[in-house]
This record gives C-alpha cells, structure tokens and sequence, in this order.
C-alpha cells in the first residue's frame, strides 16, 4: 500500500518534472531532433530548398568519396589547420598559465591583458589580421624587412596561408583555455610539489611528475574541445581568404557553406555535415582510447 | 493540486501552440488600400529609394511598404520568406534571374505582360535577355551597371604617351603596360599599367566573348569552358605575367583596399576595365584624379565586349497581391521614373531602361557616362551557365589560377574545370526533369 502511494508520488514529481522541462523539450524535439534527421534523409536526396526532394540513395555520399576532389583536399587543409593549432593552443594556453600562477605583482593585470584579446569577434579578429599579415604594409612583414628579411606573402602564398591562419587562431590563446588551465593549476596540492623538492626534483621534474599528470583530465578535455573546433573552422577563411589561394584554405566547413548557401545543392551539404560529424566521432573516440595511457584521473 | 498543476501547464502548452500557429504574418490594414511588401537590397537603410516614394505619392489604391535588406543576408532572408510562404509581394536582387526562376522561386510574367501589351525593347537587350528562363520573362530589369576602359590621362602623360589616345586593342594595352609599371629602390612596384586579374570583370572572359567563344552548346545542355576563344584568352593572360612576377604582383594587390586605397583611384594603376560607380568613387576620394573613359580593347579586327549586371524586381512564388506587385514594377522601370529617380540621387544610378540612359538629362552631356551607355550595347549576361552559375565562376577563377601560377596548362586547367560544371549540369539538369513530372510547374510558379 505505502509503495503504491510512494510510487504514485514519483509519477507525479516526475510528469511536473517533465512539464517544466516541457519547453526544452518541445524546443529540442523541432530544432534540434528533427532538423538531424531531416538532414540525413536529405544528405540521400538531390533537393535545392525551394523544390521537392528528389531521392537518390548514396550518390551523393559516392560523389563525395570517390568523384570530389574538393572533398578530400578541404578534409587535408582542416587536418593540416587542427593538427598545427591544437598542439600550439593547448601548449601555448598552459605555459601562460604557468606564467600567470606565479604570486607575482600585479599578476591579476596580466591575467586581464592575456585574456582580453580573446573577447574579440571572429569577423573583427579577421579583419584586423588581414592588416597584420598584408605583405606590403602588415605590422609583421614592416617589422621583418626593418631587420632585413624580406617576409613572406602570408595569405597570399598556398605554402603559407594555412600556418597564417594558425597563427592568427594563437590570439586568443590567453582566454577560457588558460583560465581554466589556472584553475586546474591552482587545484595542485603544495604537498606533492614538497615531495618533489624532498626527492631533490627541480622546476622540471615537477612540471613534469606532478604538474601534468595532476591536470592530465583539463588538458584532455581542452584537446577534445579544441579538435572538434579546428575541424569546424569556417569564419577566418570565408572573411579573409575565400578558399584561396588556390584552395589552400578551402576548409571543410567552407566547402559545406559554398554547397549549401551559394550552390543551393543542400543533399550534398547535408553529406557533407554527416560525414564531418562520422570523422569527428571517429577522432574523438581515438582520442578516448589514447586517453588511457596519458591522463590521469 | 496535481489536477490544477496538470490542467494549468495543458493550458499554457496549448495557447503557446496556438500563439505560435496562429500569429498573423502580416499586419492588418483597415484604410481600404492593398498594401504590398517589397524588399530591397541595400546599404543605406534609412534611404528609401525614390521609386517608392513617388509611386506610394501618386497611387491611391496601392500603397509601397518597403523594407530594406542588408547586403551580406538579403539572399538568405529572401529564401526563408519564399519558403515560409510568407513572401514580400516584390523583390529586388543582382543575382542570376535564372537561379531564382529556375528553382521555381518567382511568378513568370508572360501573362501580364501580354495583357498590358508591355514593350521590352525599352531595356538595353542584355538585360532583358537575363530576365527570360526557357522562354517564359520572370523579372524586369531595375538598374545595372556598364563597364568601359578607364585610363590615367597623367600617368599616361608623364610616361611620354599621348594620354588622348589610349588603347584599342590589347596588344597595345600590353605595350603601353610596360612603359607604365615603375619599381621603386627596393625593386618592387609601386605602379603598374594594367593588372588583368584586378577588378570585377575578368578579363579573359571578356576577351573570350570578343573573340565569339560560346560556353554552353547542345541546347544548353553541354558545357564548353575549353573553347579554342578561352584557350587564347586565358594565354594571353598567362603570357602577360612573363614579365611580371606574380608574386610580386600580389605583393603589389595587396595594398589595395576600397575607396581611396582602390589601385585605380590611388593612381598605382594606370588602366583598368572598370563600371560607372567608380565615376562617384573617383569623385568623391580622389577629385584631382585626371582619367578617360573609352572603349573596352579587343583583339584586332574583332568587335569590342562587355558585361552587363543587373539588378532586377520581380514577385515571389507565393505572393498575394500580383497584380498591384505588377504595378509597382511597371511603374519603377518607367523612363520618367529611372530619370526622376538618377536625378534624386547624388551618385550615377545606371538605368535599364535605355531610353532613360540615353537622355540627355541623364548623362549630362558627359562624355565618360555616354561611353559608359554605348558600352551596353556589346554587353553580356554575367549568367553563363544558369543552372550551374556559382559553380561555373568557382571552377573557371579556379583554373586560371592554376594557369597562372603554371601549374597547369591553360587548356588543361579549363578542361578540368569544365568537368566538373558539366557534372553538376547534368546533375541540374536531371533534378530539374524529375521536379517537373512530380509538381505542376503551372501551379507551382503561378
């Protein structure tokens, strides 16, 4: 009798539950379930948006894989692009970190200056390095040719454009990632760094034995996080480069927008989402299984 | 209490439901007139174009309620809405007719323009040639833009050359090139004569057009980007960059901007195949700028070319009020209205309507503007391979940059180009019988 009454109750709390979650859920259910689904139903259609779809099984997938050229080479730039930022990123954000965990004087104003470039826009960020990286008049080329060196033509060149937009992304690297890193600094135990100086360790060994094993989990998630947003890189090559030089920076994500919003060819944009989210899982996972020999929870 | 909670939140849920289904898409007019919605592209948003203005002064039955669109979304925006079958009753765009009319997105005008016994020879032909898919008028054409060549009088001058004679053909054009680029002390240029690849219109298509070259045979079905014409062109381009490192000539391009960092208004170029704006531009940041405008070159015994790009109205799929829209139309594209409307403006707007172009109220006796409007009669659709354009203009920038930095040859490269767009032709082409035999085009467009 008491568990029937028990059991009516948690009915009830879960409905008002449910109720009050209502909205996400409604909410979820028409943009975010179904427009997956819709999508992959038309990553096997030849479809425009403004006509009726028209099935066509896996040519679509078949075009991408065996015909595109395009395809592979925007999947080569994006590789390219995330296996030179992520390392660059996480490293650069961790030894700002460490620069910035010092008790220091005025260490919480350097903490603002490294993190305030971080808050500025895509398009802006864009904009300005177009004037950073211009080969007549940029800021780095002026300073490479007031020391002699004839500097390259950054964006301009298909051998430089890539490392060019690399290097730009390493602007924001004083922002959320080194904060976060701060904390996961500022959350190491005193005691393990004493154990270190007792065994007669320098700053090495603990940066080393105790520094990384101890925020092995923060660095993991960053490089997750940070993989899946280099494989989305989209903005700085549709401002600053289009694709160009000669498809040097036709990125993944380029690529999907030109098929879908200049081409209307939404079936192929829609494979084309798929497929990105099939290697994102598929670099993810690795990156999961690699896991278990390097972090430490 | 869990009854009123239950009865309370189904309560809620449902007029949300409702408030989302039912809310009116448009507003509701009580002063007895037809109001219809047109959206325009634009990037002063507080101008309201004078078209409307004038047409909501004189009408007692129809009133204009315009909204402008910004530049950078006007596509997408007008999409959603044909979509949402919720459009405005008349749109304004530059892009390809043939994009929109093709995927059914506009109302053909066949029929109105029959009733009202419409006279289309008052537009320069190129621009009502873009307004037709597969025979059947599915916009008029509003504004446009000419292209001529203009040239530095005193860079001419100071180079020893008789700046009232400029280039006719473009071996001159090469010639005159070389004695007009200067290196500075560190040997890189600080002016050239003519860039090829610098400026809207690219100037391989356009010589391919002089020469004849014809990019879509077989009833419009197969493409040819490889056509001996195109082939010579885009070798004259390559060779023209034998005596001019392209590095160093995307070096020297890359200090360009717009306005007063424009090659040609900075006066670091000497001669370019440019469009009537850059006669305000040139005004209003480099006034001392002392230029000609003339005929585009060609090749020797070969008819000049150019291009068209026109900005034309039309009504969506979908809209409510055709025939007021229509109205509206008629009314923006008349001479009297295109004269009004370039004389209200303070920069050149280049009517469609070629009677208005040619009246001496618009161009003013200016003899750069009357060459600017002899231009369009050598004018060309910019709409090469409607059912494939953005894809046409990808693949054909992407083979000559191939050609130039000589990674393949010119031939190869638009072979392969042309591949590629046939691809997707036939793939359009495909789609486009398969939507036809599953909807009633009829209905549908009308």
């Amino acid at each position: 009798m008491k568990k029937r009454k028990t059991n009516q109750i948690t009915r009830k709390h879960a409905f008002t539950g449910y109720l009050f979650a209502s909205p996400w859920i409604v909410g979820f259910l028409i943009f975010g379930l179904y427009p997956i689904g819709i999508s992959f139903y038309y990553s096997l259609c030849q479809y425009d948006i403004l006509r009726i779809p028209q099935f066509i099984g896996l040519r679509n997938y078949e075009q991408l894989l065996f015909i595109d050229d395009y395809f592979w080479g925007s999947i080569w730039n994006t590789l390219f692009y995330t296996g030179l930022r992520v390392p660059l990123c996480i490293i650069g954000s961790l030894l700002l970190a460490v620069l910035v965990n010092n008790a220091i004087k005025g260490v919480k104003i350097f903490r603002t200056i490294f993190f305030i470039p971080s808050i500025v826009t895509g398009v802006v960020l864009s904009a300005l390095w177009l004037w950073i990286l211009n080969p007549q008049y940029g800021l780095i080329n002026s300073f490479l040719a007031y020391l002699g060196i004839q500097g390259p033509l950054w964006l301009l060149d298909a051998d430089w454009s890539k490392p060019s937009m690399v290097l730009m992304s390493l602007w924001s690297i004083g922002g959320g990632r080194m904060l976060v890193f701060l904390a996961a600094l500022q959350g190491i135990p005193q005691h393990l760094y004493e154990v270190v100086e007792l065994d007669g360790g320098g700053w090495w060994a603990k940066f080393r034995n105790v520094t990384i094993p101890m925020i092995s989990p923060v660095i993991f998630l960053w490089t997750i996080l940070e993989v899946i947003f280099s494989l989305q890189v989209f903005i700085e090559a549709y401002v600053m480069t289009k694709g160009g030089p000669l498809n040097s920076t036709l990125f993944y994500n380029l690529y999907l927008y030109n098929r879908a919003f200049e081409d209307f060819d939404m079936g192929y944009a829609s494979a084309l989402a798929w497929l990105l989210l099939l290697i994102t899982l598929g670099i993810t996972a690795l990156q999961f299984k690699l896991s278990k020999k390097w972090v430490h929870y | 209490m869990w009854k009123k909670i239950k009865i309370s939140g189904g309560i809620i849920l449902t007029a949300a439901l409702l408030l989302i289904l039912f809310i009116p898409s448009s507003k509701d007019y009580n002063d007895g007139k037809i109001h219809i919605r047109y959206w325009y592209v634009t990037g002063a948003k507080e101008q309201i174009p004078y078209h409307i203005k004038k047409f909501n002064e004189i009408q007692d039955s129809i009133v204009v309620e315009p909204t402008p669109l910004p530049w950078n979304e006007h596509e997408k925006k007008i999409l959603t809405s044909i979509l949402s079958e919720d459009p405005p009753d008349v749109i304004n765009l530059v892009t390809p007719v043939a994009k929109w009319a093709s995927r059914m997105a506009l109302t053909p005008l066949n029929d109105l323009l029959k009733k009202d016994l419409f006279d289309s020879s008052i537009f320069f032909q190129a621009l009502w040639k873009e307004m037709n898919w597969q025979n059947r008028i599915f916009a008029l054409p509003l504004y446009s833009n000419s292209y001529a060549f203009f040239y530095n009088k005193r860079l001419l001058r100071e180079a020893g050359l008789n700046p009232e004679n400029p280039p006719s053909s473009w071996e001159e054009v090469k010639k005159y090139a070389k004695i007009l680029t200067q290196k500075n002390v560190q040997n890189h240029f600080k002016q050239m004569g003519f860039i090829p690849q610098y400026g809207n219109l690219q100037t391989s298509i356009l010589m391919a057009w002089q020469l004849g070259a014809k990019f879509l045979i077989n009833n419009g079905t197969e493409v040819d980007l490889e056509n001996y014409q195109m082939v010579r062109a885009l070798k004259w381009e390559v060779e023209y960059f034998n005596d001019y490192p392209l590095n160093e000539v995307s070096s020297f391009m890359a200090g360009f901007g717009f306005a007063d960092q424009h090659g040609f208004i900075s006066e670091k170029v000497a001669m370019m195949v440019l469009d009537n704006t850059f006669i305000d531009q040139i005004k209003l940041y480099n006034p001392n700028l002392e230029y000609g405008v003339s005929v585009i070159p060609t090749f020797d015994g070969y008819k000049t070319a150019s291009s068209s790009g026109s900005w034309w109205v039309a009504i969506p799929r979908g809209s409510k009020n055709i025939e007021a829209a229509w109205e509206f139309i008629k009314f923006s594209v008349k001479e009297e209205t295109q004269l009004e409307e370039s004389a209200s403006q303070q920069e050149i707007l280049f009517p469609a309507n070629q009677f208005a172009a040619n009246n001496s109220s618009f161009n003013k006796g200016n003899e750069k503007i009357k060459t600017l409007v002899d231009m369009m009669e050598y004018a060309h659709s910019p709409t090469i391979i409607p059912l494939a354009h953005d894809i046409f203009w990808r693949e054909f920038l992407g083979a000559r940059e191939r050609a130039l930095h000589k990674i393949q040859k010119p031939e190869v490269a638009l072979k392969q180009a042309e591949g590629i767009i046939q691809n997707q032709l036939n793939q359009a082409i495909e789609y486009d019988s398969y939507v036809r035999s599953k909807m009633n085009f009829e209905t549908i467009s009308n």
